[in-house]
C-alpha cells in the first residue's frame, strides 16, 4: 500500500531550508519587479523605478508610466502567480493527486467561461462584481470535473480527474468561444485564451486584494491540517481531525483563488502544478513552509514569465500562457510517467 | 509420435531468466497438462510453445522446424491459443468472433467463403453454441464466453489446440462443462490439446500426459499415474497428499493434503 | 447443416444496409439545408438545377466557387478523421483514442502554420504540399506521444496514452502560438481560427490536394479490415490467429496518422470527430470493421457536415468555426465514455 509505505518514510521538513527559499525567493522577486519595470517600450533606469515608487513626481511621464501602466502590471504578475501556485499546492495536499492544478482539472476554464457569459450579457459591470462571476465559474468547473470523476466506474484516480479536467476544459472552452462570437466580443476576450497580464489595472488590485489577503491567511491557517491530509485521508480521521471540513474550506480557498488570479490573466495553467512540486522539493512535505514558500515562487514565476512574453518578440507580448504551459508540459509529462506515486 | 519439441529453451524478461535450459516432447492426438506451483514458469512455457514469447536460448521445433522460422499465419493454421485473459471488444456477435478464427486462411480482403461458413458452423455446433450465434457476447455467461473463444479457435481447424487455464473464474458445473469439450474434441476429432490448469484433479483426470514444473524447471512427466505420486506432490507442491483413484477415469486423484512441515 | 448465412444474419446485413443507406441520404438532406444556409439563398429545386448547368451566373458561383467546394471538404475531413480514429481506436484497444485527443492534430497543424506562415503567398505549389507536411507533423507528433507514453514491462496504458497525448497538444498548441506570432502578428488571427478548426480551404484546390490521400489510405483502411478484426481481440489472440501485430499495427497507425494529418491540414484542429463517429457507428452496426469503418467514414462526414452548417446558420452571417461545435457535442460524449472506462 502506498500509504502505509509513505507513513513509513518520516516527511522531513526542513525549516531552515524553507526560511533560506522564503528570503531568497522574495530577494529574487524584488528584483524580477524591478527589472520588469524598467524593462519595456521605454527603457528606464532602475533608479528612475525606485524614485517614481517612494517619491512621485506626476510631472515626470516616466513616473507616469511606472505609476499607471507598469506597476500595477508586475503587481498583478505577482499576485496571480502566487493565486494560482497556492491553489494548487492545496489541491494536491487535499487529494492527494500530483497532478492536481487548477488549470488542469477545468476550474480556470470554468471561471474564463463566466467572464465570457458575463461580458457579453453586462458588458459594464464593475470589476468588484466581475471577480464574483469568476468565483461562481470556477466552482462551476470543479464542480463538473468533480461530479464526472465520482461517477466514474473506475474512481476518482489521478489520471482519470486530469482527463475529465481536459474534457471540460475543452468544452466550455467551445462554448466561451461560441458566447465571444455570437455577442461579437472576441476582441475583448481574446486576451483570456491565451493569458496574458497587460490589461491590469490598479482597480483590479484594490478589489482583488481583500480576498487575496483573507484566502491567504485561511490557507496558511489550513496548513498543519492539510499537511496531515496529505498523509491520506484515514490517518487524517484517525488523528481527529474533521477532514469534511477542511476540505470544503480548502476547496472555497482554492475556488477564490483561481477565480480571482482567472479574472485577471485568463486561463493560465501549469503555474500550479509546476509551483508546489518544487517548492515540496526543496523544503520538504510540511505545509506550513509549502504554502508561503509558494506564494514567492509562484510570484516569481509569473513574473519571470511576463518579462520573458515581453522580451521574446518586442514590440509583441507573446502570451503568458503558452510561455507557461512550455514549460509546464515536460514537468506534466515526467510527473505523468512516473505514475503520480508520490506528493 | 509427437506434436512438437521443446528444445532446451531459456526464456525470461530483460534479466531475469524464467525458464533455463527446458525441454519436453508433447505427444501427438493426446491431452497434455501442465501442472505446478504459482510462479513456476507453467504460463510462461506455454506462452513459449505458443510463440507469444520467444525464447533466448533453444527453440520449438513443430513438424521440424522453429517455429519462429515458419511465417506466423503458417503457424497459425497449426495451432490455435486460448489466452488466460480473452476478452472481447463490445458489439461483437458469437458468430463475428468466431468467425474471426477465419484468419489465417483467409487472403488480404476476402469476406468469407464457402468453407469458411463450413468450419465456422461445426464450431458453433459442437461448442453447443448454434442458438446463441446472433446475440452479443456481452450478454452471455461467463461459461459461454469461455465457450465462445473455444469455438473461435476451433473454427482455425488446427491440429493442436493451447489452453491457458480455461477454467478460471467459472464454477465446478462450468469447469467440467468445458473439460469434457476439450475431452470430445480430443477423442473424437483427435485433436492435440495442451493446456494449463490449476485443479491438480481436473489435470489428472482428463489428461494423458502431464508435466510437473518448479521454479521453471521440469520435475517430472509421464502418465497421470506415474506423475501423480506422494512423492511427486511433495517435491512439486510441498504437501502431504491423501490419494486415491478417480471413480470416473481410474487416475490418480487428491482426496486431502496438508502441508508438509 | 446450412453452409451460407442464415435468416438472422441476412437479416443484420439488411439492417446494415439500411443503415448505411439512411445515413446517406441524411448527408444529402443536410447537403441541401447547408446549401441554403448563407447570404445568399438557393432552394433544393435551385440547387439541383444549378447543378445541371441550369442556373444563373450568380446561383452557379455562389455554388460551384464558395458552397460546394466547403460542404465537399467538409465531408472528406469527416471521413479521414473518423477513420483515423476508429483505426487508433481498434489498433490501441483504447476507446478513447482520438487523433486530436491525442494532440495528432496539433502535430500537423504546427507543421501547416509553419509552412503558411512562411510561404503566405497564393501560389498553387504549396497547398499541394499541405498533406505531406501535416503527415510529417502528424507522423513526428505521433512518435514522440508513442515514446514517452511507453513503459518497458507494462507497454502503454490507455490512460497514460491519453495523458501524454493531452500534455504533447497543449505544448504543441502553445508552441504554435508563440512562434507564429514571431513571423508576423497578422497571422495571430488566423492561427486562432485555424486551432479552432475551421473549414477554412474552402476552395477547389484543397479539395484536390487532399483527395488523393483520402482515397488511397481510406481504401488501405477498408481493406485491412479483416486484420482490424483480429487486432481488436487483444495482442495474445491476434499472435494466436497468426497476425504480424508488430507490423500490422505500424501500418495501419501510419495511415490513422496520414488519415487526420491530411484532414486536419484543410480542416484545421477539429477534435473528438475521431472518438464520436466510431462509438456511434459501433452502437449502429456493431464492432466489424468491413461495416463499422464505412459507417464511421459516414457518421464523420455528417458530424463534421452539420456542425459546419450549424457553425454558419446561427450567427449569421458571421461563422463559429466547426471544431467548436463538434467540441460542444463531443466534450460531453468523452466524459461520458470516460465514466465508463475501467483501467
Amino acid at each position: 500500500m502506498v500509504a502505509s509505505s509513505e507513513l513509513s518514510a518520516p516527511k522531513r521538513s526542513r525549516p531552515i531550508r524553507a526560511i533560506i527559499v522564503l528570503f531568497g525567493g522574495m530577494l529574487a522577486l524584488l528584483l524580477a519587479i524591478g527589472l520588469s519595470i524598467s524593462f519595456g517600450a521605454a527603457d528606464i533606469q532602475l533608479a528612475t523605478v525606485w524614485t517614481a515608487v517612494f517619491s512621485f513626481n506626476p510631472d515626470v511621464t516616466a513616473h507616469q508610466i511606472i505609476r499607471e501602466i507598469r506597476l500595477p502590471r508586475v503587481l498583478g504578475a505577482a499576485m496571480v502567480g502566487a493565486c494560482f501556485a497556492v491553489a494548487g499546492a492545496l489541491m494536491q495536499g487535499m487529494t492527494r493527486n500530483p497532478l492536481a492544478d487548477s488549470g488542469l482539472l477545468g476550474i480556470n476554464a470554468g471561471a474564463a467561461f463566466m467572464l465570457a457569459i458575463c461580458f457579453a450579457l453586462w458588458p459594464s459591470l464593475p470589476y468588484l462584481y466581475v471577480i464574483l462571476f469568476s468565483f461562481l465559474g470556477a466552482g462551476l468547473g470543479a464542480g463538473i470535473v468533480y461530479g464526472v470523476g465520482s461517477m466514474s466506474r473506475g474512481g476518482l484516480t489521478p489520471m482519470r480527474l486530469v482527463l475529465a479536467g481536459a474534457a471540460v476544459s475543452a468544452l466550455l472552452g467551445a462554448l466561451s468561444e461560441g458566447v465571444a462570437l455570437y455577442f461579437r466580443i472576441g476582441q475583448d476576450l481574446a486576451f483570456w485564451y491565451a493569458g496574458g497580464v497587460s490589461g491590469t489595472k490598479w482597480i483590479h488590485l484594490q478589489v482583488m486584494s481583500p480576498w487575496l489577503l483573507a484566502a491567504m491567511i485561511g490557507a496558511v491557517i489550513l496548513s498543519r491540517s492539510i499537511t496531515l491530509l496529505s498523509l491520506g485521508e484515514e490517518v487524517s480521521i484517525g488523528l481527529g481531525q474533521r477532514t469534511k471540513t477542511i476540505k470544503v474550506v480548502g476547496m472555497v480557498i482554492v475556488l477564490i483563488l483561481a477565480g480571482a488570479a482567472v479574472s485577471v490573466v485568463g486561463a493560465v495553467g501549469f503555474v500550479g502544478l509546476v509551483v508546489p512540486h518544487l517548492t515540496r522539493f526543496l523544503v520538504g512535505h510540511d505545509y506550513r513552509w509549502i504554502i508561503p514558500c509558494s506564494i514567492v515562487l509562484g510570484s516569481l514565476l509569473v513574473v519571470l514569465a511576463d518579462l520573458g512574453a515581453r522580451m521574446i518578440n518586442p514590440p509583441y507580448e507573446t502570451p503568458i500562457g503558452a510561455l507557461i504551459a512550455l514549460i509546464g508540459v515536460p514537468f506534466f509529462l515526467y510527473l505523468a510517467r512516473k505514475g503520480g506515486k508520490e506528493i | 509420435m509427437t506434436a512438437f519439441n521443446v528444445d532446451r529453451v531459456a526464456v525470461g524478461y530483460s534479466n531475469s531468466l524464467i525458464i533455463d535450459e527446458l525441454s519436453v516432447s508433447i505427444p501427438k492426438g493426446e491431452i497434455t497438462t501442465i501442472i505446478g506451483p504459482n510462479g513456476c514458469g507453467k504460463s510462461t512455457l506455454l506462452k513459449t510453445i505458443s510463440r507469444i514469447l520467444r525464447a533466448k536460448n533453444g527453440s520449438v521445433i513443430l513438424d521440424g522446424h522453429d517455429i519462429h522460422r515458419l511465417g506466423t499465419k503458417e503457424v497459425a493454421k497449426k495451432m490455435a491459443i486460448l489466452p488466460q485473459t480473452a476478452e472481447a471488444p463490445g458489439g461483437l456477435t458469437v458468430f463475428e468472433l468466431v468467425s474471426y478464427g477465419r484468419f489465417p486462411h483467409q487472403k488480404g480482403f476476402v469476406s468469407l467463403k464457402k468453407e469458411d461458413y463450413t468450419y465456422i458452423h461445426w464450431a458453433l455446433d459442437v461448442t453447443g453454441l448454434m442458438a446463441f450465434k446472433d446475440r452479443p457476447i456481452e450478454a452471455l455467461s461467463g461459461g459461454q464466453r469461455q465457450r465462445v473463444w473455444i469455438a473461435m479457435a476451433l473454427a482455425q481447424d488446427t491440429e493442436i489446440l493451447i489452453l491457458d487455464e480455461p477454467t478460471t473464474y467459472l464454477d465446478m458445473a462450468h469447469q467440467l462443462d468445458i473439460l469434457l469439450l476439450l475431452q470430445k474434441l480430443n477423442r473424437e476429432e483427435g485433436r492435440t490439446i495442451v493446456m494449463v490448469l490449476h485443479d491438480l484433479n481436473h489435470a489428472s483426470r482428463f489428461s494423458d500426459y502431464l508435466i510437473a514444473m518448479k521454479e521453471g524447471a521440469l520435475i517430472t512427466e509421464g502418465k497421470p499415474e506415474k506423475v501423480m505420486t506422494c512423492s511427486n506432490l511433495q517435491r512439486v507442491f510441498q504437501i502431504d497428499a491423501n490419494l486415491m483413484t478417480c471413480p470416473f477415469s481410474a487416475n490418480p486423484i487428491c482426496l486431502s493434503y496438508q502441508l508438509c512441515q | 447443416m446450412k453452409l451460407s448465412m442464415t435468416q438472422a444474419q441476412r437479416k443484420v446485413r439488411t439492417k446494415n444496409l439500411w443503415v448505411l443507406t439512411s445515413l446517406v441520404i441524411l448527408i444529402v438532406i443536410v447537403f441541401m439545408i447547408s446549401m441554403n444556409t448563407g447570404y445568399i439563398k438557393l432552394s433544393p429545386l435551385e440547387v439541383v438545377r444549378t447543378l445541371f448547368g441550369l442556373g444563373t451566373a450568380q446561383q452557379a458561383l455562389v455554388l460551384f466557387d464558395f458552397r460546394l467546394p466547403r460542404i465537399v471538404l467538409s465531408i472528406l475531413v469527416g471521413m479521414g478523421l473518423a477513420v483515423s480514429g476508429c483505426v487508433l481506436q481498434g489498433v490501441t484497444r483504447n476507446a478513447l483514442a482520438d487523433p486530436g485527443i491525442l494532440g495528432i492534430n496539433a502535430g500537423a497543424g504546427l507543421v501547416v502554420m509553419l509552412f503558411i506562415s512562411f510561404f503566405p503567398s497564393t501560389t498553387d505549389t504549396p497547398v499541394f504540399m499541405l498533406p505531406i507536411l501535416a503527415f510529417t507533423g502528424a507522423g513526428a507528433t505521433a512518435a514522440i506521444i508513442y515514446v514517452l507514453s511507453y513503459k518497458r514491462h507494462e507497454g502503454i496504458s490507455p490512460i497514460r496514452l491519453l495523458l501524454t497525448g493531452i500534455a504533447v497538444a497543449a505544448g504543441i498548441s502553445s508552441a504554435t502560438i508563440i512562434l507564429t506570432l514571431r513571423l508576423s502578428p497578422e497571422n495571430y488571427q488566423f492561427v486562432a481560427t485555424w486551432l479552432a478548426g475551421s473549414i477554412w480551404g474552402s476552395n477547389w484546390k484543397f479539395v484536390l490536394s487532399l483527395l488523393p490521400w483520402l482515397i488511397v489510405l481510406l481504401l488501405f483502411v477498408y481493406l485491412k479490415a479483416n486484420v482490424l478484426n483480429v487486432l481488436n481481440l487483444g495482442d495474445l489472440t491476434a499472435i494466436g490467429l497468426g497476425a504480424s501485430i508488430e507490423k500490422e499495427r505500424r501500418i495501419l497507425l501510419a495511415a490513422a496518422v496520414g488519415l487526420a494529418g491530411a484532414s486536419v491540414s484543410v480542416s484545421g484542429g477539429i477534435g473528438f470527430v475521431g472518438l464520436v463517429g466510431p462509438h456511434l457507428a459501433r452502437q449502429l452496426v456493431g464492432a466489424r470493421h468491413q461495416v463499422l469503418i464505412p459507417t464511421a467514414a459516414l457518421t464523420g462526414a455528417l458530424l463534421v457536415l452539420v456542425a459546419d452548417t450549424i457553425g454558419r446558420w446561427i450567427l449569421q452571417p458571421s461563422e463559429i468555426p466547426a471544431g467548436i461545435v463538434v467540441a460542444i457535442i463531443g466534450a460531453p460524449y468523452f466524459l461520458y465514455l470516460l465514466s465508463r472506462l475501467q483501467d
